[in-house]
């Protein structure tokens, strides 16, 4: 077939270079990226939202979380083959995507447009957040796989202070923010969504996702913060996640009335 | 009453390298005037607005109804088609701008040739070697011709491109309407021999995945051409291809 054949091509010299058809790694690359950002980044925040919403219950109820967490077959592995490292892929390369970005919402503000921009920037709080939750919460201080039943304890503390606290708000928000454009982004161009209508009903269902999964997380800050679990015990013994009794001397230590 | 004038001011460049300026001119107000025809107006006469004498300004144009795609340009810091672009619609001073993401030739010209590559680098043709009679062609769906017939309208103004956050040198991205044009020759019953083709130039360095879905395409498109679905649909077919090829090659 002769005209099947490209014609000799000649590039032009400057300006934006054409496409290089069936070269390079970039699709790979990119489309694991926005995967990785579904599964398992997005489950794992999820399931996050979710753990921690626990804490509500209180110290006990959120030690044994914990403890449930750190005693699944191969914890290690599955904590750096479905978190850490799929984490460390999704922020570096999206940052690397940020930066061949141009963004333009200055001269066409459009939706899309400031969503494009939001979420570079909801991605990078998120990065940052992420970054300093990992060290100090994992990596550092008292360790929780060993100690589940310090979790409330080492989390309230960080929240003490209020600018943690607000950082952790907003985190919380900015998180929700990229994981659920993310979604509608993911549909979008993985041609899930492929018509406008769709794309629209889509928005809704992806809003609905953020709200709700901000609502969860910031309930789970309350937790800490609130007036029910007051100078949580700063460790507790298996035999006291077991049985489901905290020995903490402060009187204000009852589970809300609601419950 | 002083006669009533509209005022321009126009970024030029004597060549790809040459200084930039910014002319001001300004021409007495017709009813109806456009970029296009004030352009030819300050032609026959192109004196700027101090008294200096100065060379026409070079741009491109050809149809002057928004079919031919040759009059992109940024106007009043927007891209669009300047034949289209009424004066009436205008706030002045109306400032003129070549495009900014394409090599400039002379003032408000600037080299577009990026896209017709990418055009041929995506086979964007019907196949036919016509050395016999090959008889009719086959039969193309009235649902299938609803579905490319707004396809077809591409003007290749190149205004996707301009106003794409992820067109850039940095990315090479092949841009919104080659892939509207892959759509469209994948969905025609004897084009869509090259659709594998096609497929695996899209997932080369610059390709589809470059798409970051901010959807200026759509909204700037001058001919609405539905942009967005055609990425989120060829999107589809490059990922499905792209499994098919890990299990089949």
């Amino acid at each position: 077939m002769a005209t099947a054949v490209s014609p000799a091509v000649t590039p032009p010299t400057r300006g934006v270079q054409p496409l290089q058809a069936g070269e390079g790694h970039s699709f790979l690359l990119r489309r694991l990226h926005s995967l990785s950002g579904i599964v398992p980044i997005g489950a794992f925040l999820v399931e996050h939202f979710v753990s921690n919403f626990e804490a509500l219950k209180g110290p006990v109820a959120y030690a044994q979380q914990v403890r449930f967490l750190n005693a699944l077959p191969f914890v290690r592995v599955l904590e750096w083959t479905f978190i850490f490292l799929p984490l460390l892929y999704h922020a570096i390369y999206g940052l690397y995507i940020w930066f061949r970005g141009k963004s333009n919402v200055v001269y066409y503000p459009w939706a899309g447009n400031w969503m494009y921009v939001a979420q570079r920037w909801t991605g990078m709080i998120a990065f940052i957040y992420i970054g300093q939750h990992v060290w100090r919460q994992r990596f550092s201080g008292v360790s929780l796989p060993e100690h589940p039943g310090a979790a409330f304890h080492k989390v309230q503390m960080e929240l003490s202070n209020p600018w943690i606290l607000a950082f952790y708000a907003i985190a919380i928000i900015a998180t929700c923010w990229h994981f659920a454009y993310g979604v509608w982004l993911f549909s979008a161009k993985w041609g899930i969504t492929p018509g406008d209508k769709a794309r629209r009903k889509m928005g809704y269902v992806c809003a609905a996702l953020g709200i709700a999964l901000v609502a969860i997380g910031l309930s789970s800050l309350y937790a800490f913060v609130g007036p029910w679990y007051k100078n949580a015990p700063a460790d507790l013994t298996p035999a006291q996640i077991t049985n489901g009794e905290s020995t903490s001397s402060a009187p204000s230590n009852e589970p809300p009335a609601s419950k | 009453m002083a006669e009533r004038t509209v005022k321009f001011e126009v970024k030029r460049q004597s060549g790809p390298d040459a200084a930039v300026v910014w002319d001001k001119f300004e021409l007495p107000y017709h009813p109806g005037m456009n970029v296009i025809s004030s352009l030819r107006e300050i032609a026959a006469n192109p004196t700027t607005v101090d008294g200096k004498a100065t060379t026409p300004i070079a741009y491109d144009s050809n149809c002057l109804e928004e079919v031919c795609g040759s009059c992109a340009m940024v106007i009043n810091g927007k891209a669009r088609m300047a034949c289209s672009a009424l004066i009436d619609n205008l706030e002045q001073p109306v400032k003129l701008q070549p495009l900014t993401k394409f090599p400039i030739v002379r003032d408000l010209m600037v080299d577009r040739s990026v896209l017709f590559e990418n055009l041929k680098r995506v086979k964007a043709w019907v196949p036919l070697d016509g050395t016999y009679d090959l008889g009719s062609g086959p039969r193309i769906l009235p649902q299938v011709q609803e579905e490319n017939y707004p396809l077809s309208r591409c003007i290749s103004c190149t205004i996707c491109m301009e106003v794409c956050p992820q067109f850039n040198e940095s990315t090479g991205f092949v841009g919104a309407a080659t892939i509207a044009q892959v759509k469209l020759f994948n969905q025609h019953p004897t084009g869509k021999v090259l659709k594998e083709e096609r497929l695996h130039a899209l997932m080369g360095d610059g390709g589809i995945q470059e798409c970051g879905y901010a959807q200026n395409c759509v909204q700037a498109c001058p001919k609405q051409l539905p942009l967005t679905r055609a990425i989120s649909d060829i999107g589809r077919d490059v990922i499905i291809q792209s499994v098919k090829d890990l299990f089949t090659t």
